[in-house]
């Protein structure tokens, strides 16, 4: 399998933000800044087990099951 | 006039207060935000005392701003009246180094404008200014819970202190150690946020920081090898030469377009610290120091196309360092001169997270 922890992220920002652009965009930082390279992560990207519980820790500190 | 902005030097805090006063004497300012440096005892008080009804939060410093001045000993005041801001609510947070949870506080702040939903729903007026007193080291981690608690922006900075001076932040007519002084303030006519930090990539080469102390603030290991081995290679240099390069090549998380700058502290038991944690899994690039001067005109230039009621500038004490060193005090200086402006030196900078050599720039429209 790959490409899930592109989903995942997607689904933290699209749900965190509600469609507020600049919430989405702040989001994305502070994912990145939690220590989730957003952009690194593509459709291709291996899934990697590490990375996906990290995704989903910070999905629940939102509030957000992934 | 919506804000006023000025700079005081007086024999003690009740001086200073009885000429605030002065300053204001037609003024009836909602909250009063001020810098000063950590030789004056109690500055909270004396101006509480001199405002009552006034919302007030301050920070020491080891050196002030305002407008196109830079000063050591004095105090700057920014006094913003209904004209720029509507509403303000004010929480400290304290013993930040117990990492408390901010949920709680957050939705009691959020509760006085009315909800999290009124917030967001006028998103464009409600901002956050968040002053650290800098000694628990905590900031990383309270930006972190704060951006979990709250999608409200905060902006704001550490405070610093005079040579031998206490390091302190001031709300309600009180002075706080190991606090964190949180201020939502509903404007008049809205704010804009800008981060400047003069540094620019230097290698496109990412490197994952795969051993680190986040809470120490201790980094270990780039892709799985000795930091201090990988980042002398990024920069083509030895391995025993790098503390050389500390200050002109810092470290940054690169986040779309931004770039947040973590710094170097010293090589320390088998690591090297850092002016703010970075958590494992992180992707960072090494970055090379540009110029101040030139970097922040194009950053206020580009962010502020018209005349704001007032400017707060929370620069990095080693940007007050470099530009004093390389005599550029005065045109720094020139760039907040065109707005009414408040600033002081820094001991770490707060933007979503914890960021060094930056300046994060609030500006009151």
């Amino acid at each position: 399998m790959a490409g899930q922890i592109q989903r995942m992220i997607q689904t933290v920002i699209t749900q965190k933000a509600k469609g507020n652009t600049v919430i989405a965009n702040s989001i994305r930082t502070k994912m990145y800044l939690k220590g989730v390279a957003v952009d690194k992560f593509t459709a291709a990207s291996p899934d990697d087990p590490a990375v996906m519980q990290k995704v989903r820790e910070i999905a629940k500190e939102f509030g957000i099951i992934v | 006039m919506a804000i006023k902005t000025f700079s005081i030097k007086g024999a003690d805090s009740r001086d200073v207060a009885r000429q605030a006063r002065e300053a204001l004497a037609d003024f009836q300012p909602k909250l009063l935000l001020f810098f000063a440096s950590s030789v004056y005892e109690g500055p909270a008080a004396a101006l509480s005392e001199a405002f009552p009804g006034c919302e007030i939060i301050g920070s020491s410093s080891h050196s002030e701003y305002c407008n196109a001045g830079y000063t050591s000993g004095s105090v700057s005041i920014m006094a913003m009246d209904a004209g720029s801001l509507e509403d303000v609510y004010v929480q400290v947070v304290e013993n930040i180094g117990a990492e408390p949870d901010l949920r709680e506080v957050m939705n009691t702040m959020h509760g006085h404008f009315g909800g999290a939903d009124e917030i967001l729903s006028n998103f464009e007026r409600y901002v956050g200014i968040v002053l650290f007193e800098s000694s628990a080291k905590a900031e990383e981690v309270f930006m972190d819970r704060l951006g979990t608690a709250t999608d409200l922006l905060f902006v704001g900075g550490s405070s610093s202190a005079a040579d031998g001076g206490q390091s302190l932040v001031y709300a309600n007519g009180r002075s706080y150690t190991s606090a964190a002084v949180l201020a939502i303030l509903k404007t008049a006519n809205g704010y804009g946020v800008l981060k400047t930090q003069s540094a620019h990539i230097f290698s496109e080469r990412k490197l994952a920081v795969t051993k680190s102390n986040l809470r120490n603030r201790t980094l270990y290991e780039f892709d799985h090898r000795p930091c201090g081995e990988v980042y002398a290679e990024v920069l083509g240099v030895g391995e025993n030469e790098i503390q050389n390069y500390f200050v002109c090549n810092p470290l940054g998380v690169v986040a779309g377009d931004e770039i947040f700058v973590r710094t170097f502290n010293q090589i320390q038991d088998g690591g090297i610290t850092l002016h703010c944690g970075l958590p494992e899994g992180t992707e960072i690039n090494v970055l090379k120091i540009g110029d101040i001067v030139d970097d922040t005109r194009k950053a206020l230039d580009e962010a502020i196309p018209y005349q704001p009621a007032g400017v707060i500038n929370f620069n990095c004490l080693y940007r007050t360092l470099e530009i004093l060193d390389k005599n550029q005090v005065e045109p720094y200086c020139a760039l907040f001169g065109r707005y009414p402006s408040i600033g002081f030196s820094t001991n770490g900078e707060a933007f979503y997270g914890h960021i060094n050599e930056t300046s994060t720039i609030l500006v009151i429209k």
